[in-house]
């Protein structure tokens, strides 16, 4: 079996602002295969878009990274400068949530493209950049390519910017591909296409990718793979399968029973129901107990007792669906019980 | 495009024309007789109006405007005989005081002005922009408290006064600098510019706050920006993306300076007056003294001239500047 694209091992990201440091992602360890997708789950503030950031080492000022992160073999968080420019863009390539403000208001749609390409391969012309602009904006469906690679971001609709910056991402064809909640800004159709778009390219081209997102339908439709964090934690990890139909940590199940579903009435058998919300709010990095951090909003606590404000549980090895691969879960309860039970 | 500019020039020239119709409206609402002023004292009133009909400001304003249209393109001609006096087109008016039509007086003092305007010019943009990229750059620095504290003073100073203290610290005190007179810069460029730099001081002091505060907030917005991140993530240096924030500075400070061309005009007639130095503010303002009509409209519409192309040049520009300010 070959190496994975993306490992990462007991990845720590910490924020140090006025003497305080936070850690806002904690002891993460994951690892992703090309042609796989891992989808990043949990609520703002959990600690996505930090990892995302971590990966390609475009963390914000006053953060720092501990652990290790292989991307395509290459060492991420004790790479060089050069190093580090050598791989963004080229082995690992980032798709951002808010395509308008991701997107330079001074260049044309085609400059951001060719200067992708010639930043990794200054021997290409800048025609040449050009025409593999042109070609890389047919590839992702935007039409009559030639006129649109002059245009500015501002004159482009949301879903023709996403689908620039997708081509922008990929015309070096990286190993791995990360996605921050890269539908988001967008209306639902919208939203189907350019999932079945990087479905389309990431099959492809063979490429991981990391898709980070709030949304359990986005997730649903596109991963194979879950890591749902809590609080900068892994609070689970598994086949999208596993985490949809055995959810083993009442915080995953809490985010599923807050999904809505078009055809919820068709299982309670016509009767309306309420959306079921996960009461409380994110705990404060700040002040995080030695406990399990969810342990304040969780409604299986008290069965629990003391151990879940005195001890933060480590993921462990949960049951799997046929060919499910590993599933694990942190916390104290080996089982949930039925999901009606587990958000009060 | 060239549409674009044509039409524009065409707007200019009736706002010019609409300029210099309400300058000579407002000066003969004042009670001011150019006419007392030229015919010495005593003054009896029968030489007084043969004054007066010789330079032609016994007429109302409305003739006085019309003759001043019909001179641009023909020229005008004042008095009979050996009194004659002729100011060929484009005849901006004839200055009875100073003996010589307002075209050639302008000329002459334009270089002063000039030198003033592009030295502060060049100054404050280079303090201002300078000042407030090392703010941005390290920002709660000490470059960053002391420009801010710098700017702050700097708006709130009136410009007599920080010429008053130029003049008193460095010409006086430290005997630093000259405190007055011009030296042209074909004669000696050094000297030129030695007679310059209080002047230069003063005036771009005032103005570099502007720019330093639009700098900093602009390129603090600038470096935060998903866009640059997102460039740092297809692989660009540094320097690369740091280049590219000054782009998204160049916009405000380029809008700044097309309305500042009408500050460095406005700053310059104090700041001329402060250093004794003969250019256009200071003749305009002895003329609105002497209650000199012709160089007074003059004057005027040649600084509206001014800043009207300043306005069209930044308008021009801007749009290369920001694709998002392009016409459709």
């Amino acid at each position: 079996m070959p190496d994975p694209v993306l490992q990462v091992e007991d990845l720590c990201v910490s924020f140090t602002s006025g003497g305080v440091t936070a850690d806002v992602v904690r002891d993460l360890s994951v690892s992703l295969d090309g042609g796989r997708t891992l989808a990043v789950v949990g609520e703002s503030g959990s600690g996505k878009t930090i990892t995302g950031r971590a990966i390609m080492r475009l963390l914000p000022r006053g953060a720092s990274a501990r652990g290790r992160i292989v991307v395509a073999g290459r060492e991420m968080l004790s790479a060089d400068e050069r190093e580090l420019r050598r791989a963004r863009g080229f082995d690992v390539a980032m798709v951002f949530q808010d395509s308008m403000s991701a997107l330079s208001p001074y260049l044309d749609v085609g400059a951001h493209i060719a200067q992708a390409v010639r930043l990794h391969n200054p021997s290409v012309t800048r025609r040449a950049a050009r025409a593999r602009a042109v070609e890389m904006l047919d590839r992702v469906g935007i039409p009559e390519p030639a006129d649109a690679v002059r245009r500015f971001p501002h004159e482009f609709s949301g879903g023709m910017r996403q689908r620039a910056m997708i081509a922008m991402a990929l015309v070096n064809r990286p190993a791995l591909l990360i996605a921050d909640e890269p539908t988001t800004a967008l209306d639902v159709t919208v939203q189907a296409q350019i999932l079945a778009l990087l479905r389309e390219l990431q099959r492809e081209y063979g490429m991981a990718m990391l898709l980070i997102s709030h949304d359990f339908g986005v997730v649903g439709s596109a991963a194979d793979d879950v890591l749902v964090l809590y609080a900068g934690r892994q609070a689970e990890y598994g086949s999208l399968r596993d985490i949809f139909d055995q959810p083993a940590h009442p915080y995953t199940a809490g985010l599923r029973a807050a999904t809505p579903r078009l055809d919820a009435r068709l299982h309670t058998g016509g009767e309306r129901t309420r959306l079921r919300a996960i009461p409380g709010a994110p705990t404060s990095l700040r002040d995080a107990g030695p406990g399990c951090a969810f342990a304040p909003r969780c409604g299986l606590a008290d069965q629990v007792g003391e151990r879940c404000v005195v001890e933060a549980p480590l993921p462990t090895v949960r049951p799997t669906s046929e060919g499910g691969g590993l599933h694990l879960a942190a916390c104290h309860l080996d089982r949930l019980p039925a999901p009606q039970e587990v958000a009060r | 495009m060239i549409v674009y500019i044509a039409r524009r020039m065409v707007t200019a020239v009736f706002m010019l024309l609409a300029i210099a119709f309400v300058t000579i409206a407002l000066f003969f609402g004042a009670s001011k007789d150019p006419a007392r002023a030229m015919c010495g004292k005593p003054c009896p009133p029968e030489t007084r109006a043969k004054v007066s009909a010789y330079m032609q400001t016994d007429q109302s304003a409305v003739w006085q405007y019309t003759e001043f249209v019909k001179g641009l393109f023909v020229g005008r001609t004042y008095g009979e005989g050996a009194q004659q006096v002729h100011c060929d087109a484009p005849c901006f008016g004839y200055s009875f005081p100073n003996r010589s039509d307002v075209t050639t007086l302008i000329a002459e003092r334009l270089p002063v002005t000039l030198s003033l305007a592009l030295g502060a010019a060049v100054l404050c943009l280079v303090v201002g922009i300078g000042l407030g990229a090392l703010s941005a750059i390290r920002k709660g620095g000490i470059v960053d408290r002391f420009s801010t504290g710098f700017a702050m003073f700097g708006l709130s100073v009136p410009t007599f006064l920080v010429g008053l203290l130029v003049v008193q610290v460095f010409g006086f005190m430290l005997n630093a600098l000259p405190y007055s007179g011009f030296v042209s810069f074909s004669e000696s460029p050094t000297d030129w510019a030695w007679h310059l730099i209080g002047p230069w001081m003063v005036l771009s002091f005032i103005l570099a706050a502007g720019y330093i505060r639009v700098t900093r907030t602009q390129l603090l917005n600038e470096l935060s920006a998903d866009h640059l991140v997102a460039m740092t993530a297809r692989g660009a240096s540094t320097r690369q993306v740091n280049r590219h924030a000054v782009r998204g500075v160049m916009v405000p400070v380029a809008a700044m300076f097309a309305l500042d061309v009408t500050a460095l005009l406005g700053g310059s007639v104090i700041a001329e007056r402060v250093f004794s130095l003969h250019g256009l503010g200071d003749l305009l303002l002895s003329a609105v003294n002497e209650a000199d009509l012709s160089i007074v409209v003059g004057v005027t519409l040649f600084s509206a001239f001014l800043i009207i192309v300043g306005n069209l040049i930044a308008d021009l520009l801007m749009p290369l500047l920001d694709p998002r300010i392009r016409r459709a």
